[in-house]
């Protein structure tokens, strides 16, 4: 069985071979010229990508800074809505006009009705 | 002689034997490159159905083993430059699958650029015109049964008839075990045996 493998094997070989062999000019020299862009490779070093990586890094700090620094003016811009909401609800005056509120119902009604000069 | 001159001259010495290594390796990586390329390209022309296609991943191929192995010693360099073009062929089907889902979306399908055994055969060169159209349409043959294969079984079949890298080197070329390499290599020869014949009939 393995000696059937193996004469199989051989045969694919071979005809994988004979292709090989027979790849045209044009292919060729394309592969040559793949060849030398890696050995041109070989002397730039690493990956541009990583040459990328101190200047991507600063880009991502600055760009955390400055969404941080957006973000807080929001922030204090709703405090002093927040302050003036709370000052509303807890000046005396609203704590007043709200325990008369009767009393302004009613002079509302006598201006409806006009008996206030 | 002074301190500053013999400095010089260690300095001077030491950067023209890391030049001349440095031109050792270059010249030897491209003996290896120029040696394995045009199985390397058969090998990816097979397994993705397009020349074009297996050009650009040879290339790539070799820029990545230029870049990130090129000080490894060289015996080490054909189980790694194999691994790095197989990953490159399975990211390769991997695009090829979620194109392929795209286009279906879009009610498109790849019917215009199927594999065209005919337009993609290799060139002739000196054989008798019998026994060139017996060994092309037994190597057709061939490539299709192989490139029927299941993936993993194509690798290690590829890299073990067409390389002919032993079970260790196609182990690390594949990124498995040897004996995920012995199985899967087993099941495509009998596979392709079973489709193709013994080729003595």
């Amino acid at each position: 069985m393995s000696k059937s493998n193996d004469k199989f094997a051989d045969k694919a070989k071979s005809l994988f071979d004979d292709s090989v062999d027979s790849l045209d000019a044009s292919t060729l020299s394309t592969l040559n010229q793949g060849r030398h862009r890696a050995l041109e490779a070989l002397n730039t070093g690493p990956s541009p990508l990583w040459r990328w990586a101190p200047a991507a890094g600063v880009t991502a700090a600055v760009l955390v800074a400055v969404l941080v620094t957006l973000e807080e003016p929001q922030v204090v811009d709703t405090m002093p809505e927040s302050v003036a909401d709370m000052e509303i609800l807890l000046g005396e005056d609203s704590i007043e006009m709200l325990e008369d509120l009767e009393f302004y119902a009613f002079i509302d009604m006598l201006e409806q009705d006009g008996d206030v000069t | 002689m002074s301190v500053e001159t013999a400095t010089f001259a260690v300095s001077w010495v030491s950067e023209q034997s890391t030049g001349t290594r440095a031109l050792q390796k270059q010249q030897q990586l491209n003996r290896f490159l120029a040696e394995v390329e045009r199985r390397a390209l058969r090998i990816a022309e097979i397994a993705v159905r397009d020349r074009d296609e297996a050009l650009d991943l040879v290339q790539d191929a070799m820029i990545k083993l230029a870049r990130k192995y090129a000080d490894k010693d060289d015996g080490e360099w054909p189980p790694l430059f194999y691994r790095i073009l197989q990953n490159g062929i399975r990211d390769w089907h991997r695009r090829q699958a979620v194109r392929n889902r795209v286009m279906v979306w879009f009610g498109r399908g790849n019917t215009d650029d199927e594999y065209d055994p005919v337009a993609s055969a290799p060139d002739p060169i000196g054989r008798a015109p019998e026994q060139e159209l017996s060994n092309d349409e037994a190597m057709q043959s061939l490539e299709v049964a192989v490139h029927a294969l299941p993936a993993r079984q194509r690798e290690a079949f590829m890299l073990r008839t067409f390389e002919g890298l032993d079970v260790a080197g196609t182990a690390v070329a594949m990124g498995c075990s040897e004996g995920s390499v012995k199985t899967h290599y087993s099941r495509a020869i009998h596979s392709l045996r079973d489709t193709l014949g013994d080729y003595d009939e």
